[in-house]
C-alpha cells in the first residue's frame, strides 16, 4: 500500500470523530505549549544573564591583570609581553589602554569639555579587535582623536545624567583643544594641543555605562609625555606652592617616557570564541593571570543546561499526560473500525500495513499538535517578554533592563518538542495500532468484534 | 487448484481450564481443479464454513495440508497468508462485508489500494469492473445507500478487481431474493466460463448447488458425496450451448 493511500485512510478516518480528534489534538497542543513556554524560561533567563555579564566585552577577549612575581620580576605588563601575546597562534590581536594622568581640560572653540578618561591606545590592534564607531573614522595622523558617544552628555543638579543628548557626531571634524600641564623651572605651565576629532565610538550596549572618554594614538602619548617628561604625562601632586628643587626631585622619581613603558587594560583578543580556552590555558602556565568570559560563561551555562533539563523534564510530562489522550482516542479508533479491519485482513490486507495506518494517525495527531503548540508558545513568549516588564513596574516598581527576556524559544527547541511529542505519539499508538493487527477476521465478519 | 490432504480441525470451547474439544472436520481429503465451479453443502455445523475459512486461511487445521495453486499454504504465517490471500483469492461474502465508510467505488479499489497499483490503473480497472457487475451508476454510493442485490454487485466487483484465479464464497446469495440471486448465479456462470475463474460456493441452497460442476456435501464433518457428475469440460460445453440459445 502507498503512502499517499495510507494518508488518504488516515484522513478519512480522522474525519469520522471530528470532535475527539480536536480534543486530542487539543491536549497534545496545550502539553507541547507547555514544555515549550517552561522551557523558554531557562533559555531566556540563561540569555538574558549571559548578556549581564559579558556585557560590552567579547567572549573572544582575554583579559590579562598581572604577572606571576615567582616567574617574572615585574608585575606590569611591558612591551616585551605584548610581543609575546602577539606571537601566539590563533590570536588576532592584543589590545591596552593607557591613561593619561592628567585632566587637560579639553575645550572646544574655548568652552570646557566634560571628559572622563583621556586614552591612548593602538588603533592598528583596536581595528582588528573591532572598536566600534558610530560616526567618522579611526586616527590617521598624529593630531586626531575619537571621542565618546556620551561626551556632551549634560548632568543636573543632581549629576544625573539629562534626558537630552545632543549627538556626538556633530563634533567630528571640530578641533579639541588639549592644555597640556608641565613644569618649567619649578613653575607649573600649560602647553596647548590642537586635535582634530575624526570619529564617536560607537553606543556602549549597556544603558548605564557612559562613554565621556578621549581616545587617542600612540603618537600623541608621545608627544603629551614629551612636553611632561614623564610617563603618561604624570606630573607630581602638591598641596602647597612647591620650590623648584621640590618640583625636581619628584619629577625625577617619576617614570620617564625613555623607560620601560607600563601597560594597562591588556587585552588578547582570539580569532574565534573556541580558541580562548587554550591560549588562556597557554598563557597562563607562562605565569600571565588572566580572566576571559568564557571562565564566568561555564559556570552560569552548566547552571543553566541543569535547569533547562528539569524543565524540559516537567515540560515532558505534560506531553505524556497528553498521550494518554492519543491512547484513549487510538484505542477507541481501533475499536470503533475492527469490523472495517476485519475485512481488510479478509481480502488480504498485510498486517504491518494496518499497523502502519493506525501509527500514521497518532503520529499525525502528535504532530498537529506539537505544530499547534509550537505556534501557541511563541505567541505566549511574545506576549510574556512585552507584557510582564510593564506588569513588574506597575506592581512592583522596579524596572529591568531594556533587553531583558524572560521567555527565548530558539528553534532547536521547538524542534525538540516536535520530535518529543511525535516520540511520545508514536509510543501511545504502537499498542493500538498492534491491538489492530491481532483483530480476529472471522470475529470482525461475524461482528463480534 | 486447491488440494486438501487429511484436513481435521477442531475448536476448544469454555473456559480457560474448563475447555471442551468439539471435533468439526474429520480427516478431509478433497481437490478442486482449475476452472471448476464447486459447491459445497451439507446442513448448519456440518463444517462447510469451517472448510472454507482452512482454505482462505483465517483459521489453521489440526491436522493435515492444504495445498493452493501448486504452493503449500498450511505454514503461513499471518504475513504471508495475507499476501497470498490478495494474490490468489477473491471473496464473496453472504452479508457483503462492505466498508460501510467508503463508497462503492472506494470498496471495489480497495484490493488494488492494497496491492499498491497506481492511481490511473486503479480507476481504469475499477470503471470496467463496476460496468461488468452493472453498478456504474451507484459508484458514489454508500453501501448504506444500496439494496442488497446492489451490494453483492459491489461485493462481487471487490472480489474480481484483481482478477484472481480463484474465488471463495460464502453463502454469496444468503441475503438475497430469487431475482438478485438468479442475476448473481447468471454472474458466476459468466465469468467461470469467460475468466476461467475457479469458485468454491458454500450453499445450502439448491439452486445455487446447480450452476456447480460438482457438489460436496459434508456431513456431520465428514465427506459424505463427492459427485463430479459429468466431467468440467462436459460442463462447459454444456454452458456454451446453454449460452447459445438454449435453456440449460
Amino acid at each position: 500500500m502507498k503512502f499517499g493511500d495510507q494518508l488518504r485512510f488516515v484522513r478519512q478516518n480522522m474525519k469520522r470523530n471530528k470532535t475527539r480528534l480536536f480534543m486530542t489534538v487539543l491536549a497534545t497542543a496545550m502539553g507541547c505549549a507547555f514544555l515549550t513556554v517552561l522551557a523558554s524560561v531557562g533559555f531566556g533567563l540563561q540569555q538574558s544573564m549571559v548578556e549581564e555579564i559579558t556585557g560590552d566585552r567579547l567572549v573572544t577577549e582575554i583579559t590579562i591583570y598581572g604577572k606571576n612575581p615567582d616567574k617574572f620580576d615585574t608585575q606590569g605588563i611591558q612591551n616585551g609581553d605584548i610581543d609575546y601575546f602577539q606571537s601566539l597562534p590563533n590570536v588576532k590581536a592584543v589590545t591596552y589602554r593607557n591613561y593619561i594622568q592628567q585632566y587637560m581640560d579639553p575645550s572646544i572653540d574655548g568652552n570646557p569639555v566634560n571628559v572622563n578618561q583621556r586614552i591612548g591606545m593602538d588603533f592598528e590592534a583596536e581595528k582588528q579587535a573591532g572598536f566600534g564607531l558610530s560616526a567618522g573614522r579611526l586616527p590617521e595622523g598624529n593630531n586626531e582623536i575619537v571621542i565618546g558617544y556620551h561626551i556632551r552628555e549634560v548632568m543636573d543638579e543632581e549629576g544625573r545624567p539629562s534626558s537630552e543628548l545632543p549627538a556626538a557626531s556633530e563634533w567630528v571634524g571640530e578641533t579639541m583643544t588639549l592644555q597640556v600641564s608641565y613644569y618649567e623651572d619649578g613653575e607649573l605651565a600649560k602647553k596647548p594641543l590642537e586635535t582634530v576629532i575624526v570619529g564617536v565610538a560607537e553606543q556602549p550596549t549597556k544603558e548605564w555605562n557612559r562613554d565621556r572618554n578621549i581616545y587617542m594614538g600612540e603618537e600623541m602619548l608621545t608627544q603629551i609625555e614629551a612636553i611632561t617628561g614623564t610617563q603618561l604625562g604624570e606630573l607630581p601632586y602638591f598641596e602647597v606652592a612647591p620650590t623648584k628643587e621640590q618640583v625636581q626631585k619628584l619629577i625625577e622619581q617619576l617614570p620617564k617616557p625613555t623607560g620601560e613603558r607600563q601597560y594597562q587594560d591588556v587585552t588578547v583578543v582570539a580569532e574565534n570564541a573556541s580558541k580562548v580556552k587554550g591560549i588562556a590555558e597557554k598563557i597562563r602556565e607562562q605565569g600571565y593571570f588572566n580572566h576571559s568570559i568564557a571562565d564566568e560563561l561555564k559556570q552560569v551555562n552548566m547552571l543553566f543546561t541543569i535547569m533547562k533539563i528539569g524543565l524540559i523534564f516537567v515540560g515532558t510530562i505534560a506531553v505524556l499526560i497528553a498521550s494518554i489522550g492519543i491512547f484513549n482516542t487510538m484505542t477507541m479508533a481501533v475499536t470503533e473500525r475492527a469490523q472495517d479491519i476485519g475485512i481488510m485482513k479478509a481480502i488480504g490486507a498485510h498486517p504491518s500495513v494496518i499497523r502502519r495506518v493506525f501509527l500514521l494517525e497518532s503520529s499525525l495527531i502528535g504532530l498537529f499538535g506539537a505544530i499547534i503548540g509550537t505556534l501557541v508558545s511563541y505567541a505566549i513568549s511574545f506576549a510574556v517578554n512585552a507584557g510582564l516588564p510593564i506588569m513588574i513596574e506597575v506592581l512592583m516598581e522596579e524596572t529591568l533592563p531594556a533587553d531583558f527576556k524572560f521567555s527565548v524559544i530558539p528553534p532547536y527547541l521547538a524542534a525538540l518538542t516536535c520530535v518529543i511529542a511525535l516520540g511520545v505519539a508514536l509510543i501511545s499508538g504502537q499498542r493500538p495500532a498492534r491491538r489492530a493487527t491481532r483483530i480476529d477476521v472471522l470475529s470482525a465478519l461475524r461482528r463480534e468484534v | 487448484m486447491i488440494t486438501m490432504m487429511g484436513i481435521s480441525h477442531q475448536f476448544k470451547i469454555g473456559k480457560k481450564g474448563k475447555e471442551r474439544i468439539v471435533p468439526v472436520l474429520h480427516d478431509i481429503d478433497l481437490s478442486v481443479e482449475k476452472g471448476e465451479i464447486v459447491a459445497i453443502v451439507g446442513r448448519s455445523g456440518s463444517g462447510k464454513s469451517t472448510l472454507l475459512n482452512l482454505m482462505s486461511g483465517y483459521i489453521r487445521p489440526t491436522a493435515g495440508e492444504i495445498t493452493v495453486a501448486g504452493r503449500m499454504v498450511t505454514k503461513l504465517d499471518e504475513g504471508a497468508w495475507a499476501d497470498f490471500r490478495l494474490a490468489h483469492y477473491g471473496f464473496i461474502f453472504q452479508n457483503f462485508q462492505l466498508i460501510s465508510s467508503m463508497t462503492a467505488y472506494e470498496n471495489v479499489e480497495l484490493p488494488l489500494v492494497l496491492k499498491g497499483v497506481g492511481q490511473s490503473e486503479r480507476r481504469k480497472r475499477v470503471e470496467k469492473m463496476l460496468e461488468n457487475v452493472d453498478i456504474a451508476a451507484f459508484a458514489s454510493h454508500y453501501p448504506s445507500e444500496l439494496s442488497g442485490g446492489q451490494q453483492q454487485r459491489v461485493s462481487v466487483a471487490r472480489s474480481l478487481v484483481l482478477e484472481p484465479p480463484i474465488v471463495l464464497a460464502d453463502e454469496p446469495s444468503g441475503s438475497l431474493d430469487s431475482e438478485n440471486e438468479k442475476s448473481l448465479l447468471t454472474m458466476i456462470k459468466q465469468l467461470n466460463h469467460e475468466l476461467g475463474i475457479t469458485f468454491v460456493i458454500i450453499t445450502h441452497d439448491d439452486q445455487v448447488a446447480s450452476v456447480a460442476h460438482r457438489t460436496i456435501r459434508l456431513q456431520d464433518g465428514r465427506l459424505a458425496r463427492q459427485a463430479p457428475l459429468v466431467s468440467v469440460e462436459s460442463i462447459k460445453e454444456t454452458f456454451d450451448l446453454a449460452k447459445g440459445g438454449h435453456h440449460s
